[in-house]
């Protein structure tokens, strides 16, 4: 058995002596010693490592480990400890659940000072109070007199009886993990109360409940490993901290952010994605609505005049609900037509110029009469009692008084906010109505990934007499379409708080998601559409191997696109620093992908784009197509990659 | 009596309560519910509460003793541990809650209390704050509520 401290010893100058430490000893056993000398495992020229499997993990920094795998690490860990300490197994893992579970820990303190290691976490060498056999004695707990059997105490010799420990375990259990660090009942004593009492004292039920604690202390303890986040999912990962992307594939399929635990959202960077998850939280949203606006739910309970709604109590009752069920399955669906209540109340109702309640209008006439008590008549545009209004003022459908006023100014303030919390609430629209669509495309992507392998594939297989191993192509499609999708997800939180005044970032950003937007647009129609055909026919097709050709290229050009997008938003956007706004924005304009277009109305590109140096992509001899970019010789007319026509 | 199934401990511990009571401290259970308990605890020696008799009522709950009592103040108060309810920032009634502890320990930890106020883990924010500030003028206060609402009326 090598401790641990003689692997800190050996320094990066003995690497090839680990090495062969390693290749000679891959076995389970030494799973988890491998977290403690994560310091090495991101060497990864290690060229003489001839094993695959291990080569392979040294690239992946962390391990996904199963209910068993787990179990066996635990064991392996209090195994050592009680062996290098020479205590007993209850004792090594009470010491080791104090420490985090971390063996090297254990180790240092215990060697540095037993005494003071025993008196913290409680494992006390002699009974503090003699435990007299054979004599009648008290119980702490219910003041009952027993003979000394059917007593018990821990190390320390506090006496309690069998059935007030069952209690006392009990309740401890029910009150959650903390039972992992149960004392004695004695308030004076803190002698440490082990899983060897409990299982002996408890029932069956509390005892499982109990150790299913126990090994997710191992988990959630360690700073080294987390549980997968996936619902449902037992599998956990272990993972080397500080060699690279935070991403982690689950053996299950979910991806997810090591670093944060949110759903895996490269390129965006945590803080970015902690914000938009904060901003869709329904929620907090209404939390906030509901506390600013000053609601009082009862005042607000009915509808009344003939052409604004009011805010009623039912309807707040509905929010609060709403609120719950999006609560209660965060990560799976946000509802947009919650979020962003309060910007819709701040853009769409104005406060009772009398009673301040809030008031929405949403059809008819400027005339406004307020709920009771209230009963205040007035005019939504300009605010002023409608006692004031009539034919003179320019009928019921408009109000000088509004426009006059309007021209000298009087209203700019609470307009111009009304109209700013207007268009941030559609901005914020935008790119949450993207976002959203990406993560349902992505969900239906995933969905026939599925179908696909379970069922399409071999049906094809016989349609198109292809053998299954040359239709990986689809299956590759498939992959790269659900990677794209959440990648294409993310960048519109991204694009959400990139700063307007940025405009070339602004610019570059937006050519580059537009340009992988439509690329995936292309790959995602192209698996979905135009495999039906294939997939529906009676005996092969002729130009099986023409979509062969084209879905492979499509999904080789969809990855490259996103591979630019992902890459230049990880580094920020910084080409733009020295290229300026890229000259390839006009052509990209012309495309008209889904989201340019939507992004074009809003009117910004024009003004700033041509400052940057044009930079020609055409070489000579070569065009460009236009839809797929696929270099081709000049004396073709349709693209070689996309059938497109020049 | 209702209270027939009540645990040979809450019938052992009231006896005692009832034949040695800790000096300064009368407890004594409500006729109709055993578990209920009218407490008087008498302001300590020196401290700002000298003087005053303190009114508290402690229910023992169902899980008694695996849960601690429930307990609270019915005289007003001006201490940084105990809020305008009357509720008692007390660890031993909360976390550090052990089975081995009894109703008569815990009347003494808030005797304690008394004594030793403890504004840094404060139950009343407005109370620790002045205690902190200005103590003297925290204990006036705490005298002239004593008086003012404890004097035994």
């Amino acid at each position: 058995m090598v401790s641990e401290d003689e692997f800190d010893m050996q320094d990066a100058a003995a690497e090839s002596a680990e090495d062969d430490f390693y290749s000679g000893g891959e076995e389970d056993g030494f799973d988890s010693d491998d977290a403690d000398v994560a310091d090495y495992e991101f060497i990864d020229n290690d060229s003489d490592d001839s094993d695959d499997l291990i080569s392979h993990r040294y690239q992946q920094n962390y391990t996904i480990l199963s209910e068993g795998d787990i179990r066996q690490r635990q064991d392996d860990d209090i195994m050592r400890i009680a062996t290098v300490l020479s205590i007993s197994k209850v004792a090594a893992s009470i010491l080791l659940r104090y420490y985090n579970w971390s063996v090297s820990k254990v180790h240092d303190e215990w060697f540095a000072d037993e005494e003071k290691v025993r008196r913290a976490v409680g494992l006390l060498e002699e009974p503090v109070v003699p435990f007299p056999d054979g004599r009648d004695m008290t119980c702490g707990i219910c003041f009952e007199t027993y003979p000394s059997d059917r007593l018990r105490a821990a190390v320390c010799g506090h006496p309690f009886c069998n059935s007030c420990w069952a209690g006392y375990i009990s309740t401890a259990i029910n009150d959650g993990p903390g039972c992992l660090v149960l004392r004695c009942p004695d308030p004076s004593c803190n002698a440490a109360v082990g899983q060897d009492m409990i299982n002996v004292l408890t029932s069956n039920e509390d005892s499982d409940r109990y150790s299913r604690y126990f090994i997710r202390s191992y988990i959630e303890d360690n700073r080294k490993t987390k549980w997968c986040p996936a619902p449902g999912c037992d599998y956990a990962v272990d993972f080397i901290v500080g060699s690279g992307s935070y991403d982690v594939i689950c053996r299950c399929a979910y991806s997810f952010c090591w670093n944060c635990t949110e759903e895996a959202h490269r390129p965006v960077d945590c803080a970015t994605v902690a914000k938009w998850i904060l901003k869709n939280s329904a929620e907090s949203e209404n939390m906030n609505w509901a506390w600013d606006v000053g609601l009082d739910s009862y005042h607000i309970s009915e509808e009344y005049g003939h052409n604004c709604t009011y805010f009623t109590q039912f309807f707040l009752q509905l929010l609060q609900e709403l609120a719950l069920v999006i609560g209660s399955c965060r990560q799976k669906v946000f509802m947009s037509p919650v979020n962003g209540f309060r910007s819709r109340i701040l853009a769409n109702s104005k406060p009772c110029p009398k009673c301040k309640r809030p008031i929405e209008k949403n059809q008819g006439c400027m005339h406004i009469t307020c709920t009771p008590p209230c009963k205040f008549e007035f005019c939504w545009l300009c605010l002023g009692a409608w006692s004031d209004h009539g034919e003179r003022t320019g009928g019921f459908y408009a109000c000088n008084r509004y426009e006059t006023a309007k021209q000298e100014g009087v209203y700019d303030e609470a307009e111009k906010r009304r109209e700013m919390a207007k268009n941030s609430l559609e901005r914020y629209t935008h790119y949450y109505e993207r976002w959203a669509t990406n993560q349902t495309s992505r969900q239906k992507a995933l969905a026939d990934l599925q179908q696909m392998q379970n069922v399409h594939l071999e049906k094809l297989s016989d349609i198109q007499c292809q053998p299954e191993s040359q239709l990986k192509f689809i299956i590759e499609a498939w992959l790269q379409i659900v990677e794209c999708r959440r990648v294409l997800k993310w960048t519109y939180a991204y694009g959400y708080y990139l700063p307007e005044h940025e405009h070339a970032k602004r610019l570059f950003f937006e050519y580059l998601q537009g340009e992988a937007e439509s690329g995936l647009e292309r790959l995602h129609q192209c698996a979905e559409k135009e495999l039906q055909i294939y997939l529906n026919a009676e005996g092969p097709s002729k130009d099986f191997n023409e979509f062969r050709t084209k879905l492979a290229g499509l999904t080789s050009v969809t990855r490259n696109y996103f591979e630019n997008l992902v890459r230049a938003l990880e580094n920020g956007l910084s080409d733009v620093d020295s290229h300026g706004a890229c000259s390839r924005m006009a052509s990209s304009k012309s495309l008209g992908g889904g989201s340019s277009r939507a992004r074009a109305g809003r009117g910004k590109g024009s003004t700033s784009r041509s400052s940057g140096p044009s930079r020609n992509i055409d070489e000579p001899g070569h065009w460009s197509c236009e839809y797929c970019t696929f270099a081709n010789i000049k004396p073709a007319t349709i693209c070689a990659m996309c059938q497109h026509r020049r | 009596m209702a209270n027939s199934n009540l645990p040979r401990r809450i019938i052992k511990e009231t006896q005692r309560l009832l034949s040695e009571p800790a000096p300064g401290i009368s407890a004594s259970p409500s006729e109709d519910n055993m578990r209920y308990f009218n407490v008087m605890i008498l302001g300590p020696t020196q401290s700002p509460y000298e003087g005053g008799v303190f009114k508290l009522e402690l229910f023992l709950p169902e899980e008694y003793p695996m849960a601690a009592p429930k307990v609270r103040f019915l005289t007003k108060i001006y201490h940084p541990n105990i809020d305008k309810l009357g509720r008692i920032c007390l660890d031993i009634l909360k976390d550090k809650w052990s089975p081995a502890l009894q109703i008569r320990t815990v009347l003494l930890s808030i005797q304690a209390l008394l004594s030793a106020p403890n504004p840094d883990d404060p139950l009343s924010e407005n109370i620790a704050k002045h205690w902190k500030t200005n103590e003297a003028e925290a204990v006036e206060t705490a005298k002239e509520w004593t008086r003012l609402y404890a004097s035994g009326a």
